[in-house]
């Protein structure tokens, strides 16, 4: 039988982990998402710890809220910038059979599960003594388990693969260099100065905000594309207004 | 530490097919890397080649005699083993030949000339003009041939579960790479992986229960524990059975969980779809049979209605689905899925007749399907796959031999007399009828009635080749010398297992009994 130190832990970690998984797969934020999976190891690592394994608890912790995590957030980052998900349901009915169908299958699971009454004591301590946790692991790993170890290497190397082939664009004609675009530029007559800046107006200045034509129209051409498909473009409106209160307030004090 | 650290005996003749397709992998890889791009192609291909021959004949000289298990329990060498190992070594080297058809072009006709430009870019027109190709697919295809090869031989569950991601990454990799309809063989793709990996998971979960259950992941140990039946812990084994169950029959496609097969076998590369069809399915049948055989018998009371009831709606609704298709692709793939509902029959007999029966089917079903797939890349249409079933019409008679040969390959699926489907068949529901009860005579008559019911489709897919009218702009183009060779191989090998199946069933029948 557990202690009840180890009960109250386990089920503290548990629902920490569970509640924080659900926040993965349930966040409409790719960061909320990111943050939920990173709480949800490191509650299973501290439940791997309360189970006397010290070595897969660090290392679930590192690797899984260090390196994967860090991978999940960098490719968040590159991924994306201009693609739309298109968020509509082409199963009609899906999520209420899925759900019918999940609490079903959870419902089987817990009345199979529940069942057993384990009444041994689960107890590392022995092992860790001799011949220690990780020399047992180590043991494992690469005594009985050696073939799997050594195939999983064939994964690494199909993920390494894959990589390349689906997302490696390989350049086919050498990058154009500024004195090439310039040249074109002049040679279309289009564009001969160059793109227009994005806006710079009296009390602001930023990359998100666009320039302003002389009619007083917007200038699309100002703003860097990745932003615009981003959303992030800001109006250029409160800006026009300050100034023209500024020049208001000059053209005040010279009458005055 | 007093205890010294033992290292497993290994086995090196026994696991040597399997290190030898490594190796070629590997080799595959340093290709890519090193070899100028304009002759890899043709390297790629002899890389691919000399690998799967050596490899067949290090198993067939040297691994058939060293039956026993290795690498500490992981590898298991037995008749089965072996028997299904070779003859997914043989689909791959036919797959192979199909899929280096280049119709006279600089790269393999099938794959894309670069998988990382977006469908219809500038980039990828100017990779196209270029002469690129993926020939990355030969050694991705060879890693998903060694999960195929460890999966069948594997003696404990995890190693059954690297090697199920082993043969299943590069498999979904190879979906996404089509050079035609390329946004739709990225969905196939990506709805391929995310099922994949759900069913994975399904495995994954099954198999922690079952080292729950019996305290050890060696299907050996599991069967020992189940024979011992611990009352306390009962309650892990069904669910865990169920879940590992689960996990396998979403790779052969029986109908709860073949939602994945019509949409991945139509976006996939055709070459890959016919791969897939026929090695994907002998390596997940293999392990269905281990399995249910050696780890899991002592309870399948337990277990044996649930997976008679996916035998049979296997069956109807594979056959039921045939009917209303439209698509060449798809309608294969559903008649793909009601396959594995006629191999499950035999599979459900529970006798040594029952693995062999299941094991000839395989057999017959992969070289036909092979033949099959690699001829529905010759039909075209403005230079594109023709695979909508109306653009066949007539068909017959503008390219006679490759329509002739389509209708051989659909007698053999439809199970007629002096095909390979027929003998197939027969070995499939004979031990069914001997051994399976009266469970096994209805499934027996379900197989029947559903095989009547596609013959139904087939038939009228002869009957639009032959006798009707087309538009003239599809036609047959005609293939390489390599394709040629493997589509004559599987056609003479679907008559010659219809007329002569002596040999082939004679193998099988030797080699059915499992290590226990």
């Amino acid at each position: 039988m557990t202690s009840t130190g180890e009960a109250w832990a386990f089920w503290i970690l548990a629902t920490v982990a569970v509640v924080t998984a659900l926040v993965l797969l349930l966040a409409r934020k790719a960061v909320h998402a990111a943050f939920g999976m990173a709480a949800s190891m490191v509650a299973l690592g501290a439940i791997f710890l309360a189970q006397q394994a010290p070595f897969l608890g660090v290392v679930h912790v590192f690797v899984y809220s260090g390196a994967v995590m860090m991978l999940f957030l960098f490719v968040v980052m590159l991924v994306g910038v201009d693609h739309a998900d298109s968020l509509v349901e082409t199963l009609p009915g899906q999520r209420f059979w899925s759900t019918v169908l999940a609490l079903g299958l959870a419902a089987l699971l817990m009345t199979g599960i529940g069942r057993v009454n384990y009444t041994g004591t689960a107890d590392l301590s022995a092992v860790n003594a001799d011949p220690g946790n990780v020399p047992a692991m180590a043991g494992l790993i690469f005594g009985r388990y050696v073939w799997v170890f050594e195939i999983t290497s064939l994964l690494l190397i199909t993920a390494a693969m894959a990589g390349m082939v689906l997302a490696q664009r390989q350049r086919l004609t050498p990058k154009a260099t500024q004195r090439e675009w310039s040249e074109r530029r002049i040679r279309s007559n289009t564009h001969v100065a160059g793109l227009p800046n994005p806006g710079v107006y009296a009390r602001h200045n930023a990359v998100d905000t666009p320039a302003l034509q002389p009619d007083g129209s917007i200038s699309a051409l100002s703003i860097n594309r990745t932003l615009k498909a981003r959303g992030q473009v800001a109006s250029p409106v409160e800006h026009v207004e300050a100034e023209e209160r500024i020049q208001r307030e000059i053209t005040e004090g010279r009458t005055r | 530490m007093n205890q010294e650290f033992t290292m497993v005996e290994i086995n090196y003749w026994a696991i040597a097919p399997l290190l030898v397709v490594v190796a070629g992998a590997l080799i595959g890889v340093l290709v890519e890397a090193f070899v100028a791009r304009a002759s890899r192609h043709n390297v790629q291909l002899g890389v691919g080649l000399v690998t799967y021959l050596a490899a067949l004949v290090v198993l067939l000289a040297k691994s058939r005699t060293e039956h026993g298990l290795t690498m500490g329990g992981s590898v298991v060498i037995d008749g089965p083993s072996v028997f299904l190992m070779a003859v997914i070594l043989c689909f791959a080297l036919l797959s192979l030949l199909v899929m280096a058809e280049r119709f006279g072009g600089p790269a393999a006709d099938a794959f894309t000339p670069m998988g990382a430009a977006t469908p219809g870019s500038d980039l990828e027109r100017s990779a196209e003009s270029a002469g690129w190709g993926t020939t990355e697919a030969v050694p991705l295809m060879m890693i998903s041939v060694v999960g195929m090869m460890l999966f069948v031989s594997s003696g404990d569950l995890l190693t059954m579960f690297v090697a199920l991601e082993v043969l299943s990454l590069p498999l979904y990799v190879l979906t996404g790479l089509a050079r035609r309809r390329r946004l739709l063989s990225q969905e196939a793709a990506l709805k391929y992986f995310l099922l994949g990996s759900f069913s994975s998971a399904f495995f994954l979960f099954g198999a922690a229960l079952l080292y729950g259950y019996a305290g050890s992941v060696d299907i050996a140990r599991i069967a020992l524990a189940i024979g011992a039946a611990s009352p306390v812990l009962d309650g892990l084994l069904l669910p865990g059975v169920a879940l590992v169950l689960i996990g396998l029959l979403f790779k052969v496609g029986a109908v709860p969980f073949h939602a994945w097969t019509p949409d991945a076998y139509q976006g996939a590369p055709t070459p890959v779809t016919g791969f897939m069809a026929a090695a994907t399915k002998i390596a997940a049948f293999g392990a269905i049979l281990r399995l249910a055989y050696v780890g899991l018998s002592g309870n399948r009371w337990d277990w044996e209605p649930a997976l008679i009831a996916i035998a049979a709606l296997t069956m109807v609704i594979g056959a039921v689905m045939t009917v209303t298709q439209t698509d060449v692709k798809r309608l294969l793939a559903y008649s793909s899925i009601a396959h594995a509902g006629f191999i499950l029959v035999a599979v459900m007999s529970f006798d040594v007749t029952g693995v062999s029966g299941a094991m000839f089917y395989l057999v017959c079903y992969g070289f036909t399907t092979i033949a099959a797939f690699a001829l529905v890349t010759l039909v075209r249409h403005e230079g594109s796959e023709a695979t909508d079933l109306s653009q066949w019409a007539g068909l017959g008679r503008r390219s006679p031999v490759v329509a002739g040969a389509f209708a051989i390959c659909l007698l053999a699926f439809a199970g007629i007399p002096l095909t390979s489907g027929f003998t197939a068949k027969f070995a499939a529901f004979a031990p069914a009828i001997s051994h399976g009860g009266a469970a096994g005579a209805w499934l027996v008559v379900i197989g029947v009635l559903a095989s009547a019911v596609t013959a139904y489709v087939y038939f009228r897919i002869i009957v639009t080749m032959f006798f009707e009218e087309g538009a003239g702009d599809v036609v047959a183009i005609t293939p390489s010398t390599l394709t040629t060779i493997a589509i004559a191989i599987g056609l003479v090998l679907t008559i010659l297992l219809g007329v002569l199946p002596g040999p082939v069933l004679e193998a099988a029948t030797q080699s059915a009994q499992f290590l226990r």
